[in-house]
């Protein structure tokens, strides 16, 4: 009776002098903080307070070298949307960019993980061989496929003449309608077999049970796929369309190290220019207005997911 | 326990006397990158090292050297000696305070005897000397001699019997100019400022950098439009598309096997040249790139500069290895040893006797030219950076058709109007 009758500690000092809540403080609260913490502090450090000074550099005329830096407000962000006509150029590039990479490599993944989850044996040699270029260095990757698609020496050129089959000797970087695509098509050569991994992991956790059910209800492969493996790989499959968009507006090794943007800026996007802007130009602060710019892109992204989550969608 | 004891005191005493040895010695570092480069020049700089053993240079390798040294240097550290890739990056930093002025050392390790007149100038920010420039370059026309030979032709010494020579090339059926900018897309700047030079003169350019006529001149658009034509046809490495496929050793090959007969680069590609024509037997030589007027001229670059760190513990022992790294002689032997572009300092009469009569002529005729009023610009030695990168990144506008030579030009004019108008313009011989 005395016990239920105790007050319940409400202020500070009350509580700080009860030792019940004291112990609960300590392992509900402070315990799980003091273990968090040093992740804690790293994070604050390298991206927090960086994060600040870069949303606060992108209102600064900085050239990146002279620390004496004026604040221009707006500036930066107003020649960014209404004035840089290149911009809209490469954000243009950015969503054909995302919109090749959430459907060529998807589909390519999905095709291969399927067919590869039919395989008991030797599955595995199928599954190293396509995720091979995943691991290989962007530089190694570019080398590579510059040289098997120069249009005078070229592998394919070479051996397509030898063969007396034409049509190879193009220069498909060099080209400003087929720049961008060809860099994509590369760059998808090395991300596809990454996602296929992941496809056909997601396969294998779903019960056979419910393919055996399928098959007794009639159903044929494709049926099979859709409406078993499909719903089962579907919070894989979302996620993925998630961080793929997000890269997408962060696209910049394999151009960087193709094109450089060009030719022309055919294949120019929002992450090479401010690279030029940052480092050529010295237009640092112009440059950190870009990289908030494609931050508010990756965190418009995420909100859309983040809505589909709350609506119910299994993300 | 004796023993222990006596060990001990050895290893201290000569832990004491290491400390005094160390303290006795200064380092001067360099950030360089990696490569061949490095292997020809490092042995010659740390030659220095033999001087004095009380001054000696540490050469850092460092990848992205630039980068890395404006990042460090920015942050309050960096080498002791501070390279940039050009004077207009020095300006910057001299604003900031990051590099020291160099006059007193100028005129106390007599810089001035040994540099050209007008080379100290181009370290000069508000009248202030900050660095030194190195690596000496102009644009040449290399041309392949069996080629050139076997069908009769003639270098060309102007712009119409370029244009002629051109036509006459193309229909026999070889690539005009071997090139490609794949592996280096500024190199679109040395064909712009190269024609500019050639075909509006250097007087105008000279003008236009110092605001007196603005880039839209008629005699610019000429040159621009005169560029234009021959990339439309085809001219440079073989047609656009492959222009901007081929990548250095392509272009290298194309002049050295014969399918090329000519090629407009830089004095730097003769290190290339000699490798790659030994290898296919066949001869290259070369002329200064025709000008509309006839006239013997030539841009005249620079590859880097030098400058001291503002945060250096030991700038007079820096300034102790610039006197002797930009000295004749180390010049001379490193022109000699790597076929390194000079600093624009007087190389002795017998160190240019030791080399190839074709890579001493070009020194030779570019002093001359220098001295004789025959000197033009190189845009990533004389224009400001943003100017710069305009310059390279939108002319591919011009080429592939999405903007006009007009178009370009007022945009240049644009972006070099607000940089006139800031100062960022890098000192300007004057004439």
């Amino acid at each position: 009776m005395a016990v239920l009758a105790q007050k319940k500690p409400t202020t500070i000092f009350e509580k700080l002098a009860d030792e019940t809540w004291r112990r609960k403080f300590l392992r509900n609260v402070l315990i799980p903080w003091l273990f968090i913490a040093p992740l804690l502090i790293i994070h604050i450090f390298v991206v927090a307070i960086p994060a600040v000074q870069g949303v606060y550099m992108s209102m600064t005329d900085w050239g990146g070298i002279n620390p004496n830096v004026n604040f221009i407000g707006l500036e930066n962000y107003h020649k960014l949307l209404f004035e840089d006509h290149s911009f809209g150029k490469s954000l243009n590039n950015n969503i054909n960019w995302m919109l090749f990479f959430l459907t060529v490599p998807f589909i390519l993944a999905l095709f291969c993980a399927t067919m590869l989850s039919q395989i008991k044996r030797g599955g595995m040699i199928y599954r190293s061989i396509l995720f091979i270029p995943y691991v290989l260095a962007s530089v190694v990757t570019t080398t590579i496929w510059k040289n098997l698609l120069n249009p005078k020496d070229g592998i394919l050129a070479t051996t397509a003449r030898a063969l007396g089959i034409e049509g190879f000797e193009v220069a498909f970087l060099g080209r400003t309608d087929t720049a961008l695509i060809s860099i994509a098509f590369i760059d998808n050569w090395h991300f596809w077999g990454f996602l296929m991994i992941l496809f056909l992991a997601s396969m294998q956790s779903i019960p056979p049970v419910l393919y055996d059910a399928a098959k007794i209800d009639g159903a044929n492969r494709w049926e099979e796929f859709r409406h078993v493996t499909l719903p089962g790989i579907r919070p894989i499959v979302l996620f993925m369309f998630m961080m793929v968009a997000i890269w997408s507006f962060l696209a910049f090794d394999y151009i960087w190290l193709i094109t450089q943007g060009g030719p022309g800026g055919a294949s120019e996007v929002i992450a090479t220019q401010l690279y030029k802007n940052a480092f050529q130009r010295f237009e640092a602060g112009y440059a950190a207005a870009q990289g908030v710019v494609i931050s508010i892109f990756a965190g418009f992204i995420i909100l859309v997911f983040v809505m589909l989550r709350r609506r119910g969608w299994d993300i | 326990m004796k023993h222990l004891k006596l060990m001990l005191s050895i290893a201290l005493l000569l832990l004491a006397l290491t400390s005094v040895g160390a303290q006795d010695v200064t380092t001067v570092t360099m950030w360089f990158a990696e490569g061949a480069t490095l292997d020809c020049w490092g042995p010659i700089m740390e030659s220095f090292n033999d001087i004095d053993p009380s001054v000696q240079l540490e050469i850092v390798p460092q990848a992205d050297t630039w980068n890395a040294t404006r990042t460090a240097v920015v942050g309050g550290g960096g080498p002791d000696i501070v390279r940039t890739p050009g004077p207009s990056f020095v300006y910057e930093m001299a604003q900031a305070g990051l590099i020291l002025p160099l006059d007193a050392f100028a005129e106390e390790m007599g810089w001035g005897e040994f540099f050209f007149d007008w080379a100290l100038d181009l370290g000069l920010v508000d009248g202030e000397l900050y660095s030194l420039s190195d690596e000496l370059e102009t644009l040449l026309l290399y041309y392949n001699v069996d080629v050139f030979e076997a069908n009769g032709w003639t270098p060309p010494e102007t712009m119409d019997e370029l244009n002629a020579l051109g036509e006459e090339v193309a229909a026999a059926g070889y690539t005009v100019f071997s090139h490609g900018n794949a592996s280096w897309r500024p190199s679109n700047e040395w064909f712009v400022g190269e024609y500019m030079t050639q075909i509006a003169g250097p007087h105008n350019v000279y003008k236009a950098l110092t605001g007196q006529i603005p880039w839209t001149d008629e005699s610019m658009v000429e040159a621009m439009e005169i560029l234009d034509a021959h990339m439309q046809a085809g001219w440079y490495g073989g047609g656009l598309d492959l222009y901007f496929t081929n990548e250095g050793p392509t272009r290298r090959a194309m002049l050295a096997d014969g399918s090329a007969a000519m090629n407009i680069e830089g004095s730097w590609a003769i290190r290339d040249l000699t490798d790659y024509h030994s290898e296919s037997g066949q001869g290259w030589d070369w002329v200064s790139v025709p000008s509309k007027t006839g006239a013997d001229q030539f841009t005249i670059g620079m590859g880097n500069t030098s400058s001291i760190n503002a945060n250096s513990a030991h700038p007079e022992a820096a300034a102790q290895f610039l006197t002797w790294y930009f000295s004749p002689e180390t010049q001379g032997a490193m022109l000699t040893s790597c076929l390194k572009g000079p600093a624009p300092v007087e190389i002795s009469a017998e160190v240019m006797g030791e080399l190839d009569p074709r890579i001493a002529k070009v020194y030779a005729d570019l002093s001359d030219a220098s001295a004789n009023d025959r000197y033009g610009y190189t845009t990533w030695t004389f224009w400001p950076p943003k100017s710069d990168v305009y310059i390279y990144e939108e002319v591919e506008r011009v080429w592939t058709g999405e903007i006009t030579v007009m178009d370009y030009l007022e945009g240049l004019n644009e972006v070099f109007a607000a940089e006139l108008e800031a100062g960022d313009i890098p000192p300007i011989p004057s004439r």
